[in-house]
């Protein structure tokens, strides 16, 4: 049953997520003037106005304050007409009302359904991580939120009556992007921290195990002890089971604080620690989806249009979603798709195919970017042109397939990364000799001799020549006008009046 | 002209770029010149670059044009004739397709490197004596984008609005897409004379050039990107706390919309679309928010953008954002790029104003100009069409022109060179019915005209130019013009006589002068306190110099902005700008970035310095980086083939590593480089794309 409505009332576009897809899908129905013929509705279940997720950790190094991450605040909403529904949780999608309800009771219909539900964290399998009431253990934190970020700085800079920082120590559980990004934050601001990983190396998603070794070298340099190969399955709270008989305490550099909580490791080891971070990646965001009943596979799957494959009336875009059996989970293509998505509901004849992905690591001294995805590529049967220099510390790949940059994972030196990711994201047909250039440091040309016909002065015209001829610095600035434009050969000017003179006997002063 | 004795001196300024070097000339014997320093003049402080000092070789050179030329009907040549002839047929022309096709049927194209005296006749000529619409220069293609920002956020166009010389003193400088060493030598001692006091440099360039060799940092980024880097600045800036909140409330408005427009700029994404390093935007920040007194500046390379206007709004967000306009050594600037690329913009040449940048469209600005011409309100016509529009209009739909004009103007442009996209452009010259060129020389754009007009040269008349400071300053005469030759003044005034203006057309230049002065008084660029005396005796005036109502002397206004800005409410203006990019993105066909640019040796569309034999003339060359010469196998010297949707060009290589290897520069001062160029526009400043479009070079 669908409610009938008179063709001149305008059309109700309703979206649910809040996130940085959604906004910037908002952003581009606005810049089409969409709300002159669209009555939009934007539902998100957290508290704040939009803000810029991947800015988080920044956020936690303090190398951003808060009000930074502001997207747009609640009164642009209103300018442009705009329902903005903070804090409103949507409880199901009823496709046969055309509505959608809130956990409150409230109501809303729709012409056209936007869902931009994001990702969730994902929870690793580990005991005691989860207390009866289905609440986090209090020493545990998630790292999605602006709330969850706060929490956790809160809980950082949380002192105890003599001044003393409560927690002291922490563990990053997840050894992707951002457990980096976390962990180096917390590292930052001068908490012992310690990144547990279950694959053999970090960043095994995007990158290789000789990379992977470099940047475990790389955070131990900046403070941070890293495990990999091993998994955390137990968390306990070191006051409810004071002995530890059996265990092995592994690396503790500070034995009079035993720490608040214990996790322990599946190779046997036990880490007490004061935080607990998990960042072991997300899972796009289809509970609501799969409850109408919309097709879900690993995302809710949208077709070129991005639209349900179930239902053309429902899009969704950003982290929920996935198109050609992809989901991505960053922002970049969740924002190419809010371009496409904002042309399609203004009937534009745009469509969606697919994103190229740069992942950037970003925390401070800490240099990483992958660009698309090196491992599938070489087993696609890319080229490989590799650059290592364990020495320096960096590791550098390309995976090139008809001269183009397919995909890439640099760490460590990121010379030239401005010029490697416009190539990657342009297609641009490289010679062979290319790659490897690419990743060779540029040569500085060395001083020569200047000969006589060089041109010294390039405002007067004047040649090394020329101003050999001269017999003092004042002598080439009247005769032949060198120095006298920008001034900027002067010191050339002196110098070879210098070389000259010690090459003839007189000239020595 | 002092010329007791044997002395023989003039003082005045180089006849070239917007810096208006001062410069000696002294004659030798009847009418030859010579260049000497004049070191009292502080722009430049007695230095010249090798253009100044070979100017006077354009002096009885033998490509010198001395009688007026007609294309002869049968034979199509041209033939010389003499002025009464010239004029006469050109009025007769005038007067049959205006009353055929009306007033808007002859159009006027104007010149940045016009003094102001002429700049205020020819528009005052194309409103009284023509009475069209149709009016507009080659200065739209200069620093029109960073006028058409500076109106919106200051309320105000002057390039500078402080001394350049203050920029000695400031902390950091940046300049965002100026080669400033190169195409006015002279201006980059003051950035010797900052880093001698320990203060910083910031080069942004697609190509490392001689200024960049002078920056403690240098960025290269992706062409037409650096607005995204702007975005990219006033982000970190705002995430690090530095913005300056006591000036940003208490002087501006705006801020909060913009400050959440650059929250979704952050350093990966900019470097993602700049191709500049995360750590080297940081680094410029950290100059930015360390220092007190910060300089930004920018040029042609950020302003000839299809977003030029957003570009220079961004930067500008920048400097407010740090607090930095109208403090002392500190602020906002362009450098204009033309002579007279500042008072050229200010006295009606251009398609929307009248005489001290008074909008053509307000009601009070015509009346107060009106009656200062001795003409009715309702007489002036309206706004005409910007300059590449009005070029891309010429000619009549029959003869494959545009629908527009059937007769064009040319005073002090060289089109057939210097505009975008130029054979398309060249085409609609061609669909005129009458196409009349002023010229010293036989130019480019001269050799197509019907009726090509000798006029005099630099030093062989005298009038007011405006620097990029907003220093009002005089060239004086310095010797007699050739027989033959008359000045622009005389061309105009023989042609509204002709025209039966309703009111005669004077060609004193002082007169002139005076009566801008009164023109412009009450207006922005208000010029009605200074006199001809007045500049020579204070090295140039700033404006705005009123009148005062007590009769005391204005100082004029060296340093602006100290307590108010230019807007109604004293505020200056953040504006939100987004950052879209270049019109013509690379794609399979087409992969590299063009963007082209100056010579030191060379000016403009080289119509004079290419006929100076002292400066080296070794034509046009495609730079570009080594990783490019291999892989299309270009070798140093040989030629390569650069083609864009528009045209092509040949050209030999010039393999340096000072480039970005996605990246292929050439000059523009030849024919060839504005075939390639894209004629998108800016929207607010209709400033066309010559700084990037897509290419592709092959050996």
């Amino acid at each position: 049953m669908t409610s009938s409505r008179p063709d001149s009332a305008p059309r109700r576009l309703v979206i649910v997520g809040n996130g940085m897809a959604a906004t910037r899908l908002v952003e581009e129905l606005v810049a089409r003037r969409a709300t002159d013929t669209m009555q939009i509705t934007v539902l998100g279940d957290e508290p704040n106005a939009p803000y810029n997720r991947i800015l988080l950790s920044a956020l936690l190094e303090g190398t951003h304050r808060p009000e930074a991450l502001t997207l747009r605040c609640e009164e642009w909403y209103a300018e442009h007409g705009i329902d903005l529904r903070l804090g409103a949780r949507v409880l199901e999608v009823e496709r046969d009302l055309k509505d959608v309800m809130l956990v409150d009771g409230t109501i809303i219909e729709y012409d056209a359904l936007v869902l931009a539900t994001g990702s969730i964290p994902t929870l690793p399998p580990i005991r005691g991580l989860v207390r009866m009431d289905g609440s986090l253990h209090e020493s545990v934190h998630a790292f999605r939120s602006l709330n969850d970020c706060e929490r956790l700085l809160e809980a950082v800079s949380a002192t105890d009556a003599d001044g003393e920082l409560v927690n002291r120590r922490a563990v990053v559980v997840g050894g992707g992007l951002l457990g980096l990004q976390v962990a180096r934050a917390l590292g930052a601001r001068g908490i012992d921290t310690e990144i547990v990983e279950g694959a053999d190396h970090l960043l095994s998603q995007q990158i290789g195990e000789a990379a992977g070794k470099i940047l475990a070298r790389d955070m131990k340099k900046l403070g941070v002890s890293v495990y990999t190969g091993a998994r955390a399955i137990k968390l306990t709270d070191t006051s409810d089971a004071p002995s530890l008989a059996g265990t092995v305490k592994v690396l503790d550099p500070l034995p009079t604080n035993p720490g608040r909580v214990a996790l322990r490791l599946d190779n046997g080891f036990t880490l007490d620690t004061d935080l607990v971070i998990l960042t072991a990646g997300g899972k796009p965001s289809t509970a609501l989806a799969r409850r109408a009943g919309l097709d879900v596979r690993r995302g809710l799957v949208v077709d070129d249009r991005l639209a349900s494959v179930t239902d053309p009336d429902i899009y969704a875009l950003g982290d929920c979603v996935e198109h050609d059996g992809r989901v991505t989970g960053f922002v970049p293509p969740a924002w190419e798709q809010a371009g496409v998505l904002a042309g399609i509901l203004c009937d534009e004849s745009v469509k969606y195919d697919g994103s190229r992905i740069v992942a950037r690591l970003r925390a401070t001294d800490l240099d990483v970017a992958v660009l698309g995805d090196p491992e599938g590529e070489v087993l696609k049967g890319g080229d490989v042109v590799e650059m290592s220099n364990p020495v320096r510390g960096s590791h550098r790949k390309l995976v090139i397939r008809d001269g183009r940059i397919v995909a890439g994972a640099l760490v460590g030196d990121l010379n030239r990364i401005g010029l490697i990711t416009q190539h990657y994201d342009r297609q641009t047909v490289l010679g062979p000799t290319e790659p490897g250039d690419l990743l060779l440091v540029e040569r500085s040309a060395k001083p020569v001799q200047l000969p006589d016909d060089a041109e010294v002065c390039n405002c007067a015209g004047v040649t090394a020549g020329a101003i050999r001829a001269c017999t003092s610095f004042d002598d080439a600035r009247e005769t032949t006008r060198a120095t006298t434009g920008c001034g900027g050969c002067s010191s050339a000017v002196r110098q070879l009046l210098a070389e000259r003179s010690s090459l003839t006997p007189e000239g020595i002063k | 002209m002092t010329e007791t004795g044997g002395e023989r001196v003039t003082r005045t300024h180089c006849p070239y770029c917007s810096l208006q070097c001062g410069m000696t000339l002294q004659k030798q014997g009847r009418t030859a010149l010579e260049v000497l320093p004049w070191a009292e003049f502080p722009v430049n402080e007695g230095g010249l670059c090798r253009k100044g000092w070979t100017a006077a070789e354009l002096r009885g050179h033998r490509e010198r044009l001395t009688s007026p030329m007609i294309r002869d009907r049968a034979t199509g040549e041209l033939r010389a004739a003499d002025w009464d002839e010239a004029l006469d047929l050109i009025a007769t022309k005038i007067q049959d397709l205006q009353g055929a096709h009306g007033a808007d049927a002859v159009a006027i194209f104007g010149g940045g490197g016009l003094t102001n005296e002429k700049a205020y006749q020819l528009g005052k000529f194309a409103r009284v004596a023509l009475r069209t619409s149709q009016i507009d220069y080659n200065g739209r293609w200069c620093m029109s984008s960073a006028a058409s920002a500076g109106n919106q956020a200051f309320g105000i166009d002057r390039g500078l609005p402080f001394p350049l010389a203050d920029i000695e003193q400031a902390d950091v400088v940046v300049l965002v897409g100026s080669n400033m060493a190169e195409t006015m030598p002279p201006a980059a001692r003051h950035l010797d004379r900052l880093r001698e006091r320990g203060g910083k440099v910031v080069a942004v360039d697609p190509r490392k050039t001689p200024t960049a060799d002078r920056a403690d940092l240098f960025l290269q980024p992706v062409p037409g990107t650096d607005l995204a880097l702007a975005l990219g600045a006033l982000h970190l800036i705002d995430a690090a706390g530095a913005v300056d909140e006591d000036y940003v409330a208490a002087r501006t408005t705006g801020f909060d919309k913009v400050r959440r427009s650059v929250a979704s700029w952050w350093p990966e994404r900019v470097e993602r679309v700049t191709g500049i390093h995360t750590d080297e935007l940081r680094q410029l920040v950290e100059l930015m928010t360390t220092n007190e007194k910060v300089v930004i500046l920018t040029a042609r390379g950020a302003e000839q953008h299809s977003q030029g206007t957003a570009t220079v709004l961004g930067w500008i967000n920048v400097a407010l954002a740090l607090g930095l306009p109208g403090k002392d050594n500190a602020g906002y600037g362009c450098l204009t790029g033309q002579g007279n690329g500042q008072g050229g913009r200010e006295h009606g040449q251009k398609a929307d104003q009248l005489p001290g940048y008074r909008m053509i469209d307000d009601p009070a600005a015509r009346e107060h100009v009106a009656k200062v011409w001795g003409v009715t309100p309702e007489s002036l016509p309206g706004k005409g069409k910007s300059a590449y529009e009005l070029l891309e209009s010429l000619g009549s739909a029959e003869s494959g022109g545009g629908g527009g004009p059937r007769a064009l103007l040319v005073f002090g442009s060289n089109i057939v060179v210097s505009a975008p996209r130029a054979t398309h452009i060249t085409a609609r010259l061609e669909s005129l019915d009458l196409l009349v060129v002023c010229d010293m020389v036989m130019s480019e754009t001269a050799a197509f005209a019907d009726v090509v007009l000798p006029v005099t040269q630099w030093a062989e008349e005298s009038g007011t130019m405006t620097n990029l400071e907003g220093r009002v300053i005089l060239r004086e005469q310095a010797t007699t013009p050739p027989a033959g030759v008359r000045s622009d003044l005389d061309v105009i005034a023989g042609l509204a006589d002709r025209l039966g203006s309703p009111v005669p057309f004077g060609t004193d230049v002082e007169e002139i002068f005076a009566e801008l002065g009164r023109a412009s008084a009450g207006g922005k660029a208000d010029y009605s306190g200074i006199t001809y005396d007045r500049i020579r005796a204070e090295h140039g005036v700033f404006w705005p110099c009123p009148t005062q109502p007590d009769g005391t002397i204005h100082p004029g206004t060296p340093r602006m902005f100290a307590d108010s800005f230019a807007t109604p409410d004293g505020k200056a203006r953040f504006l939100v700008v987004e950052h879209v990019g270049a019109a013509e993105q690379p794609d399979a066909t087409f992969p590299l970035h063009l963007t082209t640019g100056r010579v030191l040796a060379q000016y403009q569309s080289g119509a004079q310095t290419r006929r100076v034999k002292s400066l080296p003339d070794d034509g046009p060359f495609v730079e570009l980086h080594p990783m490019l010469a291999n892989r299309i196998g270009a070798h140093d010297g040989d030629p390569v083939m650069v083609r864009t949707r528009r045209g092509e060009m040949k050209a030999p290589a010039k393999v340096v590593t000072t480039i970005r290897p996605d990246t292929v520069f050439i000059p523009f001062h030849w024919v060839g480089a504005n075939r390639l160029t894209n004629d998108a526009l800016d929207p607010s400043s209709r400033m066309p794309e010559f700084k990037v479009c897509a290419a592709e070079v092959t050996a």
